[in-house]
């Protein structure tokens, strides 16, 4: 067998098993990456800029922040020392999953759809992109409550983090209109909400 | 590698670790809870039972501790190495122990003493290894510091039994009840030498801050000494002394005649305590994150 023939079957052997061992053993985890849902985390909002959107505490209450991640913030809202509920702030980007539930969403706040999820959980999703949740803890709120303190958050600030919304489109921002008016609990037929709040929100990412 | 929920539902329901804990348990107001569902917790914390979105919960807490970003893991692996370490360490004391009795190994007693300042930087590990958990899983909660000294307050309230499990059975038992006044001295006196001898500084080296063992050791000391101000109030407000401690265990574990510092060796060689409050404070704060996200 000529030289260059066993070299070349050599190579070719070693490429062969390299290859195969990419993709049948578990390698993944030594490679780099290792984020949620595979996005950088350059392209998440990173949670300490929602620290400071999160409601102010009532007299006799503290809101102790817990956890800050890329793309998460959590606190416990406490009276003494039991907590009443946990408040969170996420960006969907890395669990596009949560906001197909917002789609069937019959009720706003401030112009924001809201679901509820199981009798203690109440989420809103902002911009379509922010998640914000209360989930109340033991005996502590009822859903009314749930969505006071969902619109004591700021949402206004939330919704300008989004980055699509910052790289232009502002003066498309016609919507702040609906996200002055107070707290709206009922629910609006679907019709109205259709034109008036949800669509222009859906806007900047279609 | 297994997600932290399914090591959750993997812990022990009852051996020594769980009674040693229930033990110690039993000093701490509100007792304590041995949590091995994943499924329990989620519904706790969600506040319903409803399966569908149990199940979405569950499996956005392992999408999160799959991901190495995340820092669930990382945590979960500096507790498995001070339990390695711990095991270890316990183990060579406890055959020292046995030996001690047969004439003719008598001498191999003499090569593993377990001195006061090797179990210091045990506990000192074991002190370091809680913080960088602590930021693996919470990142640096709050603009401030005062917000952070809350969320670190708030995580001891959470962790009570296991911080008075640490500081039962790496603090008084081994070191007696003066034991806290007393690590500052016995830290100072520690060498490079001394912390190269303890297996989990070699699993841990990589992620305290700092490069070479003097700046790991400077970390080490700087971590008690703010461990120290919290875990002396602990100590005092509960009233923890050894004896009470060895009490706790006897009501549990069944009568104990020889020493505490017997003791303390047989806890490190036999029981997986730390590991095991490990993985269900990491799960909690998980499925805390998890029920947010879905």
């Amino acid at each position: 067998m000529s030289r260059i023939l066993r070299w070349g079957l050599g190579l070719l052997l070693a490429a062969g098993l390299v290859l195969g061992a990419f993709l049948l053993l578990p390698f993944q985890s030594w490679l780099p990456g290792g984020t949620v849902g595979g996005i950088s985390t350059g392209k998440v909002v990173n949670g300490t800029a929602f620290n400071r959107l999160f409601p102010s505490p009532q007299p006799g209450e503290t809101l102790v922040f817990t956890q800050e991640k890329r793309g998460f913030s959590e606190a416990r809202l406490k009276r003494a020392s039991s907590t009443k509920a946990l408040l969170a702030i996420s960006d969907t980007i890395t669990a596009p999953e949560a906001r197909s539930k917002f789609s069937a969403s019959q009720e706003q706040v401030k112009g924001w759809p809201l679901v509820e999820q199981g009798p203690q959980a109440s989420a809103l999703l902002v911009e379509d992109r922010f998640q914000v949740k209360v989930i109340a803890q033991g005996v502590g709120l009822d859903a009314e409550q749930r969505h006071e303190l969902l619109g004591d958050f700021d949402l206004q600030g939330l919704a300008a983090l989004n980055p699509e919304h910052r790289a232009g489109r502002r003066a498309a921002k016609a919507l702040p209109a609906s996200r002055s008016q107070p707290v709206s609990l009922a629910p609006q037929p679907a019709p109205e909400r259709a034109d008036d709040a949800v669509s222009p929100v859906m806007e900047p990412a279609a | 590698m297994s997600t932290v929920l399914e090591r959750l539902d993997h812990l022990p329901r009852r051996n020594l670790t769980v009674l040693a804990l229930k033990g110690i348990g039993s000093l701490v107001p509100g007792g304590w809870q041995n949590l091995t569902s994943a499924d329990a917790l989620i519904a706790e914390v969600m506040g319903t039972d409803d399966p569908q979105l149990i199940s979405q919960v569950r499996q956005r807490a392992d999408t999160l501790s799959r991901a190495r970003h995340e820092g669930y893991g990382r945590a979960l692996s500096l507790y498995d190495a001070v339990n390695r370490s711990q095991k270890a360490a316990g183990g060579l004391r406890v055959l020292a122990n046995i030996g001690g009795a047969l004439p003719l190994v008598k001498n191999l007693t003499n090569l593993t003493p377990t001195s006061d300042s090797l179990q210091a930087v045990d506990l000192s590990l074991k002190v370091a290894a809680e913080m960088l958990a602590f930021t693996q899983v919470n990142g640096l909660p709050g603009d401030s510091f005062a917000d952070f000294a809350a969320a670190l307050n708030e995580y001891g309230g959470e962790a009570r039994v296991r911080m008075a499990a640490l500081v039962c059975f790496d603090a008084l038992l081994p070191l007696g009840d003066q034991a806290l006044e007393r690590l500052d001295g016995l830290l100072g006196s520690v060498g490079r030498g001394e912390l190269k001898q303890l297996p989990a500084y070699g699993a841990m080296a990589s992620l305290i801050p700092g490069r070479g063992d003097e700046a790991h050791l400077n970390f080490l000391r700087q971590g008690v000494s703010h461990w120290l101000g919290w875990a002396g109030g602990f100590v005092q407000g509960l009233g923890l002394t050894g004896q009470k401690a060895v009490k706790a265990l006897e009501s549990t574990i069944g009568p104990w005649q020889g020493g505490f510092e017997q003791l303390a060796t047989f806890l490190d060689a036999f029981t997986d305590t730390y590991q095991h409050t490990g993985v269900q404070a990491v799960a909690r704060r998980l499925v805390e994150r998890a029920a947010a996200e879905i």
